[in-house]
């Protein structure tokens, strides 16, 4: 059987066509392809070549339609037995091609070539034909008579038309050739065999038979030559006369044959017609002709069976017929055929059949069973123990996987385009989804994909194929990797391993193996390099650009990364990213991926290769980093590996598509769920856009990035050092606050950060920042103080309750190198999150506050007034005893402390350190710290002795108020202060009752914010404690006490010292203070005049009349004055003085006493303020307009001693 | 007898695909199958239905090949079955009736809310359920 048969095949003429001498392939090649374009000369064409030196048989030759056809038998073939039968079988030319630079001698390769001719009986036409010949062989070539034909050297038109006039001479000498063979034929009668006859014994009977037949098949034969020369007509003429004859004589097989050269006349002479009657007569005949070859078969029971005859003629029908719409006939004759192969002996026969039958079936459209008959070629073709038949076969298999859906990417051009097209846009997206899904399900006969598979592995393996072996094996593992056994897998593994020995290092393959690499997620930037958008129109560029609002994280845009289309991300020229992908090996067997980058085909991106080694049955998240190098967009269809020593691509769409198909259920198995890797959610590939430089602030604190560990109220400084790593400057950055706790950043230092810019790549700035550690437990740090003694139960240092330092900062305005002339592309500037962890401990805690007030009456003393001693130790435990007051430095025994208000804060401390507590008040300004008498009002620090408190205990800290007290009684200060009690209802009808309040509260504030309570523990750990609340509320309901000084200040001494300025009042005038009065033991003789004075001050801005009056009493308390046992004398008014006091000054009363008991007196002064104004009677809390105001001065005390 | 009986989806993915025969040719029954997929597609693509067999969906005998022959039948639904059988000859009307049983024990078998529309059919039901058809046709046809 011969290849690629058809009905026209009867009338070509084989030429075969030689190479001659060395001839490299590309020439040969190249020469080839220029004269297999001469399949067909026109007779019209070479009636000028062609000289008539007979009469011609071929009497109806169609000169004007007719032509000859040339089949070229490349590398020429073996003379068939069957060329007797069929003439057009026989090689009737030779054409040899030369290359004239490689075979400089032509005398040896004329020889070579009429050496070669002598293999070709059959041929009458030979030809050499040598291209480009040097002149020398030119000349040479010029003399010679021979077959030798030179085609000098010309451009490539020259050289085919000269080509073509040649082909045309080799017709016209065919033609000749013919002529006089048939002529020759037709007198002298001509002997044809077929091995048929060969093997009959010929009995006189047959003899006579066999010559009847002898002139049928002649007359058969020429018909064949009247085809071959171009000449329907007279072919069929012959055929008719054949056709008769071998009926006549029953010569079954050469009647069809003359009835199939007989179609085939009539194909030739209807040419390009194509209606149905002709169809139908050709159908006719051919059955008929199939049939006559079958009972040929039965005549001829011997070794050759011309049963291929039959299949042929069968496969010529069927190439006729072969369309859509007679494909059930088709079919037919085409499983008929495939059935015949059975009976074939000879196994290349059997194989031209399935060849043939399965391009029938492809020409037809019948993919799967071309497929079929494919595989059988492939299955006889490896059935030849040889390196060219496994070639064939993998050739052939690779055909086949197309219809199994197994095909190799290399192959699929369609898969190739489509990934390059990766990133097209949405609706190309859906139908790319749309047809691998559609393949998805195809790719469910996975019993015959895994054969085909296999059998293309074992044909590359032994046709020496590694790439097509390994890319076998990688197709089979990674598709079927279910269906095979943990030992099958091992076994693919290594036969991948060993056919990538074989291949050059760094080949590449099409089709991916393992593992199997889905992406995992873009990982955002680090809060270090946050990129924010600038918005050119604002100071403040960052606005609007960033989810704002308190949280980082807002739940409504945490949805918005699913949706594909808006996500995009920027990628900074030169700055690391990361992309995590998700590698899964669902083998039995150890993989090892030698290197995985990410595959960028925008170029612009410098991928760092990385290497995995994964586990059998597992799955792995690595992260695949890369520096973009060139701004523009980016895209990630998928990963380069390199993995069994060859390099492949990996698309993460085809993976996508694959998961996709095994959630439907299409695909045998998810393999990162077998791997026990979670389901993830399709993971959409942002828009990435590379943008140039931008500048990168690293930040980091000095002294450790790690936490501060901080005790409640602790006040530290931090540096924060920023340091630019990235190549352009730094011009603009602004510092924010954003998180919890923000109001535990005391200062930041703005003017530092400003100061430093433009900041250079590389330059660094330091930033000091101070904390103040907040209350523990308290989700508002406004809280009452109470809440925070029950909520400081252990340690909190959850990080999200630490303020974070927010800056944005941004380049310069356009990119460098770049006049940028419109505003539009403005480089985007960053953000920079520090966070400030901070840790806090519990630290001291507060339990209450609370006001004390104390009254200890002044002494009355003639002794000049003695320094005093600070004695820090009296304040050990906070606790001021009665006994000790005399020493006490913060008490003026002559002023005595009438009214002394005392805070008393109650503290614990819970923690293993100590605790050194200091309490300072500030004041409100430098005047005000001249009107103090206190020695430790300017020297807070100080001032008040330090107070220790130990582990596990509690004190109490005092701190008096005293010195808060106003220099005056002013109206102002008074209607501002004082309208809390709502006493003061007629000044206070222009305002609200809720704006009084307000500013009570305000100056309680006020005064709160004076007092600090700092501590301090180990060497560097110190704080304030936050306790306002807790004295705001102590003080409350006391504060116009403390606030507001009495109008009337009183005064007494012993005026036997009269030279001497000292002061005994408590009012906070006297400006002297470090003289500030202590009093002596001294103390008056009973039985003498003491002449005193009262002093009474005015501490309000009006005129004030009253009546002071001055009693003395006992130790009992009874009045020694008045009454009927008076123990004392006076001289002098005592009672009812009126007096007048002009505002801010102080008058002076003189009386004198006369003791005539030694003891304890009490003196006191009083008045009775007349015509009181709102002022006052505000400040005495009364509202009657009528009811007296009295003033009662604070006690002094007298010791009287015996005159002894 | 009948060798083999094939369920295909419509997107040509095989649903279901038992042979009943004892010798191993699976592999090769699979082969059959696969290809009278070309035969039905062709006479998909190309209908030539006209009047009374708009509705058909019974497609007759694919092709025959080696000793077998095989028939096909096509759902409303796309869903193709196919019957290899070694009988050579065979009444139409036999396989008809055969495809109209088996169609519903299929239907029934789709009907499984557990069966995921697709995948294929695994139900132990429809497997006895076939069988049963299968034997009955031997016997049906041999009467």
């Amino acid at each position: 059987m011969e290849p690629d048969v058809s009905i026209e095949s009867g009338c070509m003429l084989r030429i075969a066509v030689l190479p001659i001498g060395t001839v490299p392939q590309a020439q040969l090649r190249d020469y080839v392809s220029m004269l297999v374009r001469h399949r067909k000369v026109e007779l019209s064409a070479i009636s000028s070549f062609y000289t008539e030196h007979q009469k011609s048989p071929f009497a109806n030759q169609p000169w004007d339609t007719g032509s000859l056809r040339f089949k070229f038998m490349v590398g020429g073939s073996p003379p068939s037995p069957w060329e007797d039968f069929q003439s057009n079988r026989k090689i009737l030319a030779v054409i040899g091609i030369c290359h004239c630079p490689s075979s400089p001698d032509l005398d040896v390769v004329a020889d070579q070539f009429s050496i070669v001719c002598k293999n070709y009986t059959s041929a009458v036409v030979q030809r050499c034909f040598a291209f480009s010949p040097g002149d020398a062989q030119l000349e040479d070539g010029g003399k010679r008579g021979d077959n030798l034909i030179l085609f000098p050297p010309a451009d490539r038109q020259t050289l085919e038309f000269h080509l073509l006039t040649m082909m045309q001479d080799i017709a016209a000498s065919l033609l000749m050739e013919f002529e006089k063979w048939v002529l020759r034929a037709e007198s002298a009668g001509t002997i044809v065999k077929t091995p048929l006859d060969s093997q009959a014994s010929l009995s006189s009977e047959e003899v006579i038979k066999a010559k009847k037949r002898r002139l049928g098949r002649a007359q058969k034969t020429i018909g064949d030559y009247c085809l071959l020369a171009g000449s329907p007509v007279d072919a069929n003429a012959h055929y008719s006369t054949a056709l008769e004859l071998a009926r006549l004589t029953g010569d079954y097989f050469w009647y069809a044959g003359a009835l199939e050269g007989s179609v085939c006349a009539l194909l030739i002479d209807r040419m390009g017609q194509k209606d149905p009657a002709l169809e139908e007569e050709v159908k006719y005949r051919y059955t008929s002709v199939i049939l006559h070859y079958k009972k040929s078969i039965q005549d001829n029971a011997q070794r050759v069976s011309p049963l291929s005859f039959e299949l042929e003629a069968t496969l010529k029908l069927a190439r006729f017929l072969c369309r859509r719409e007679l494909a059930k006939e088709v079919v037919d004759l085409l499983m008929t055929a495939a059935d015949g192969a059975k009976y074939l002996i000879d196994a290349s026969d059997r194989l031209i059949l399935y060849v043939e039958v399965a391009r029938l079936f492809g020409t037809l459209g019948y993919q799967r069973k071309a497929a079929f008959f494919s595989r059988q070629v492939a299955q006889l073709y490896l059935q030849q123990e040889n390196n060219l038949a496994a070639i064939s076969a993998m050739q052939v298999l690779a055909m086949t996987t197309k219809a199994y859906r197994v095909q190799s990417r290399a192959t699929n051009s369609r898969l190739l385009s489509l990934s390059n097209e990766t990133g097209s846009n949405l609706a190309d997206g859906g139908k790319m989804q749309l047809q691998s899904v559609v393949s998805l399900f195809e790719s469910q006969w996975s019993t015959l994909q895994m054969v085909v598979l296999r059998e293309i592995l074992q044909a590359s393996i032994r046709a020496g194929d590694p790439l097509a072996a390994w890319s076998a094996a990688a197709r089979l593992l990674r598709s079927y990797y279910p269906l095979i056994t943990p030992a099958g897998q091992s076994g693919l593994a290594s036969a991948l391993a060993t056919s990538a020995e074989r291949l050059p290092s760094g080949t590449r393959c099409a089709d991916p193996s393992l593992p199997f690499i889905r992406l995992h997620s873009f990982p955002v930037h680090p809060s270090q390099m946050d990129i924010v958008k600038r918005n050119l129109g604002r100071e403040e560029w960052w606005v609007g650009s960033a989810p704002s609002g308190p949280f980082i994280y807002t739940p409504f845009s945490k949805g918005e990364p699913n949706d594909g289309s808006k996500q995009e991300l920027i990628w900074v020229v030169g700055e690391p990213v990361e992309v995590l992908v998700e590698l899964a090996n669902p083998c039995g067997f150890d993989l090892m991926v030698d290197s995985i980058y990410l595959s960028v085909q925008s170029g612009n991106f410098d991928a760092f290769p990385i290497s995995v080694s994964l586990p059998p049955n597992s799955a792995k998240i690595i992260s695949l980093s890369g520096i973009p190098t060139s701004v523009g967009p980016i895209t990630i269809p998928g990963c380069i590996v390199h993995c069994f020593g060859v390099i492949t691509r990996h698309l993460f769409k085809d993976v996508d598509n694959l998961l996709l198909g095994a959630a439907q259920g299409l695909v045998l198995s998810d393999p990162f769920r077998c791997c026990g890797s979670a389901k993830l959610k399709n993971v959409s590939v942002p828009n990435i856009s590379v943008v140039p430089s931008l500048p990168l602030l690293v930040s980091h604190v000095i002294g450790g990035d790690g936490a501060s560990i901080l005790y409640e109220g602790e006040i530290r400084d931090v540096w924060i050092s920023l340091a630019n790593a990235g190549s352009v400057p730094v011009e603009q950055a602004h510092v924010s606050l954003s998180g919890k706790n923000q109001d535990s950043v005391i200062s930041i230092s703005y003017e530092t950060l400003k100061s430093a810019l433009p900041l250079k790549p590389g330059a660094e700035v330091t930033l000091p920042v101070t904390l103040k550690a907040w209350q523990l437990g308290l989700v508002d740090p406004d809280n009452t103080a109470g809440k925070s003694i029950s909520g400081g139960a252990g340690r909190v240092s959850k990080d999200g309750n630490s303020p974070m330092l927010v800056i944005h900062y941004s380049g310069p305005l356009e990119y460098p190198g770049k006049t940028s002339t419109n505003g539009s592309v403005l480089p985007p500037g960053r953000r920079l999150v520090v966070p400030l962890h901070i840790c806090v401990q519990q630290g001291l805690s507060f339990i209450k506050a609370r006001l004390l007030s104390m009254e200890i009456p002044a002494h009355i003393s003639e002794n000049f007034p003695q320094p005093v001693y600070l004695r820090n130790n009296s304040a050990e435990e906070g606790i001021i005893s009665e006994s000790k007051t005399e020493r006490l430095v913060k008490i003026d025994p002559y002023r005595g402390s009438w009214g002394l208000h005392l805070l008393e804060l109650e503290l614990s401390n819970p923690t293993d350190v100590v605790f050194e507590i200091s309490v300072s008040v500030q004041l409100e300004s430098a005047k005000d710290e001249d009107i103090s008498t206190f020695i430790d009002h300017d020297a807070a620090d100080f001032g008040y002795p330090k107070t220790r408190i130990d582990r596990d205990y509690s004190a109490r800290v005092l701190i008096p108020l005293e010195h808060f007290k106003l220099p005056i009684l002013d109206g102002s200060v008074f209607a501002k202060d004082s309208h809390a009690d709502g006493s003061f209802s007629n000044r206070s009808s222009s305002f609200t009752e809720k704006n009084t309040k307000a500013e009570l509260n305000t100056s309680i504030k006020n005064l709160v914010s004076r007092i600090k309570v700092r501590w301090q523990s180990g060497r560097n750990s110190s704080g304030e404690l936050s306790i306002k609340d807790a004295i705001q509320a102590a003080l409350q309901t006391s504060v116009m006490d403390i606030l507001l000084p009495d109008p009337l200040t009183f005064g007494f001494r012993l005026s036997e010292n009269g030279s001497q300025q000292v002061a005994m009042l408590d009012s906070s005038k006297e400006s002297d203070i470090p003289v500030s009065s202590s009093v002596s033991k001294g103390s008056v003789l009973a039985h003498e005049m003491i002449p005193m004075e009262v002093l009474v001050r005015n501490n309000t801005k009006e005129i004030i009349r009253m009546s002071l009056s001055i009693t003395c009493r006992d130790v009992a308390g009874e009045n020694c004055i008045e009454g009927s046992k008076s123990t004392v004398l006076w001289a002098g008014v005592l009672s009812e003085i009126q007096v007048e006091v002009s505002p801010l000054q102080e008058i002076k009363h003189s009386f004198s006493l006369y003791f005539l008991l030694p003891g304890e007196y009490t003196l006191a002064a009083a008045a009775v303020i007349n015509d009181a104004n709102d002022v006052l009677r505000a400040r005495a809390r009364t509202d009657s307009p009528d009811e007296p105001i009295f003033c009662c001065g604070p006690p002094f005390h007298i010791r009287v001693i015996g005159s002894a | 007898m009948i060798v083999c009986i094939a369920v295909v989806g419509h997107q040509n993915n095989p649903l279901y695909l038992q042979s009943f025969t004892e010798a191993d040719d699976a592999l090769k029954l699979h082969h059959i199958v696969h290809c009278s997929l070309d035969v039905i597609d062709e006479r998909v693509n190309n209908p030539k239905k006209t009047g009374s067999t708009l509705n058909e969906t019974y497609l007759g005998l694919l092709y025959p090949t080696e000793n077998y022959k095989v028939y096909g039948y096509l759902t409303n639904t796309k869903v193709k079955f196919i019957l290899v059988t070694t009988h050579l000859d065979v009444r139409d009307a036999d396989v008809r009736n055969f495809f109209r049983r088996f169609h519903s024990a299929y239907v029934d078998a789709v009907s499984n809310p557990f069966h995921v529309p697709g995948k294929k059919i695994t139900s132990q039901t429809f497997a006895e359920r076939v069988s049963t058809i299968v034997k009955s046709f031997g016997l049906s046809s041999a009467v």
